[in-house]
């Protein structure tokens, strides 16, 4: 096979150029060979806090979500004490935020309480809209094609949800959640069965998190492997006498097509993962 | 062109780090959280409330209205309400005065058409008994009269006074006979 003869292995480089990494290739500027820390013991547990790719790419994605927002705020400000309407950037950005806001957060949420979680949605939905399209940019690389970061990020939702609950239920209307009446059924029999359901209603507390986290981390992944194997065929038959340069605008313009479907699920994963968050929410906050 | 690749990808290969997008690093998730509560909180103090203050604002001045609206509603179903119940009373206070009226009106007839027969059957009574004197006193009269006439025709035929009081006492006891056969 040509890729053995030429050295080059599709696969590795796929996986390669997708995992997370000890330093950054900013060719042919260079590499940036991040700081590695030692471990950390803690009981069982072994962490290593050295900063990597994905964390780099992680705080620019925050700086720049924080700094869209900042200077939307502030432009939104200056236009409203001017009493003009808002316009531009700052007009688009509300737009987004209050679409968030209202259509993402508060309508799944409940009226009641949705206010309250709202920072919490829209938070979620522009970091990982940013660290979504980060991913497609030159030199740039995707968190949220990180199966800790979209981990982490679904553990919170987890905590939002499970302590969101508890604030609102109280402790005897939670404990319901894990050990739920069974309409119907009373005595012993009622509580044999609450406690058979018990080991269900709390997988299906952990299983949401864990699908939100596989989702988003899945997507996100699966259009860089698509994208990388898609650039693959260039070196795989680049060789090929008078075929080269058709094969090279082929893959090109499918690449672009692909990068341009990615630019769709990167907004639509950023979406379903904050709507989903709001929805498990808003589940929670209506138990009874 | 091939050869760049191949270099980057050899350096690539040299370099340490995670082999595939599957190796889950536990240090990326405490970066994970401190990274997405600082966003969080920056985001909280900084940014939302500019970009949120008119639409929350918005909301308040609706929800403020929409209660002032439901106030003023229930104010004025309260107030027709005790409209209600006031024109209510007042029909059954007026109905009650003028039921009250009619009886007091309806006793106060009944009592005057009493009194008036009452003092109709005085005055009967009255005339009556002054009529009855009457007869007894012309009766009586009468009596004397014939008396007198019987005794002066008496003496007219015996031709001699007969007023002594023997003479007239026979008289008067024949009148009572006469009186007494009838």
């Amino acid at each position: 096979m040509m890729l053995q003869e030429g050295g080059l292995d599709i696969g590795t480089m796929v996986l390669h150029h997708t995992a997370d990494a000890w330093q950054i290739d900013l060719y042919p500027a260079g590499t940036i060979h991040l700081p590695r820390w030692p471990d950390i013991h803690l009981g069982p547990l072994t962490l290593n806090l050295s900063p990597t790719k994905h964390v780099v790419y992680m705080i620019l994605a925050a700086a720049l979500v924080f700094l869209s927002m900042w200077l939307a705020g502030r432009a939104l400000r200056r236009q409203r004490a001017g009493e003009r309407a808002p316009k531009g950037f700052a007009a688009a950005m509300e737009g987004l935020v209050l679409f968030v806001r209202n259509d993402i957060a508060i309508a799944n949420i409940g009226p009641e309480t949705g206010a309250r979680y709202a920072p919490f949605v829209m938070t979620l939905f522009f970091f990982i809209l940013y660290a979504n399209l980060l991913g497609l940019v030159p030199w740039g690389a995707s968190p949220t094609g990180n199966l800790a970061v979209t981990g982490a990020l679904a553990v919170l939702t987890f905590l939002a949800v499970e302590i969101g609950g508890m604030l609102q239920l109280g402790a005897k209307g939670y404990f319901r959640t894990i050990f739920p009446h069974i309409p119907g059924l009373h005595g012993p029999g009622a509580a044999v069965m609450s406690i058979g359901m018990a080991p269900i209603e709390v997988l299906g507390k952990l299983v949401k998190p864990f699908a939100l986290a596989v989702r988003l981390f899945g997507n996100m992944t699966a259009g860089h492997f698509v994208i990388l194997s898609l650039f693959g065929i260039i070196f795989l038959f680049g060789e090929l006498q008078f075929w080269n340069y058709g094969i090279g605008i082929a893959t090109a313009a499918l690449v672009l097509g692909i990068m341009l479907l990615e630019l769709i699920v990167a907004f639509l994963q950023a979406y379903v993962f904050a709507l989903l968050s709001a929805v498990f929410i808003g589940l929670m906050q209506h138990e009874h | 062109m091939t050869t760049v690749l191949f270099a980057l990808v050899a350096a690539a290969e040299e370099t340490h780090g995670p082999a595939s997008p599957f190796e889950v690093e536990s240090g990326l998730f405490i970066w994970t959280w401190v990274v997405f509560i600082a966003l969080f909180l920056l985001l909280k103090k900084f940014a939302w409330p500019a970009i949120l203050r008119a639409t929350e604002e918005r909301e308040q001045a609706i929800r403020r209205q929409l209660d002032e609206a439901q106030k003023l509603h229930a104010e004025a179903r309260a107030a027709l309400e005790e409209q209600t119940r006031l024109l209510g009373e007042s029909r059954t206070t007026a109905q009650a005065l003028v039921a009250d009226a009619r009886a007091v009106a309806e006793r106060e007839r009944g009592a005057a058409v009493e009194k008036t027969r009452e003092e109709q059957e005085a005055l009967l009574q009255r005339a009556r008994r002054e009529i009855a004197a009457e007869r007894d006193r012309a009766v009586q009269e009468i009596r004397r009269e014939a008396v007198d006439l019987s005794l002066a025709a008496a003496t007219k035929l015996v031709g001699r006074r007969l007023d002594a009081a023997t003479d007239r006492e026979l008289v008067e006891q024949f009148i009572a006979s006469m009186e007494k056969g009838k």
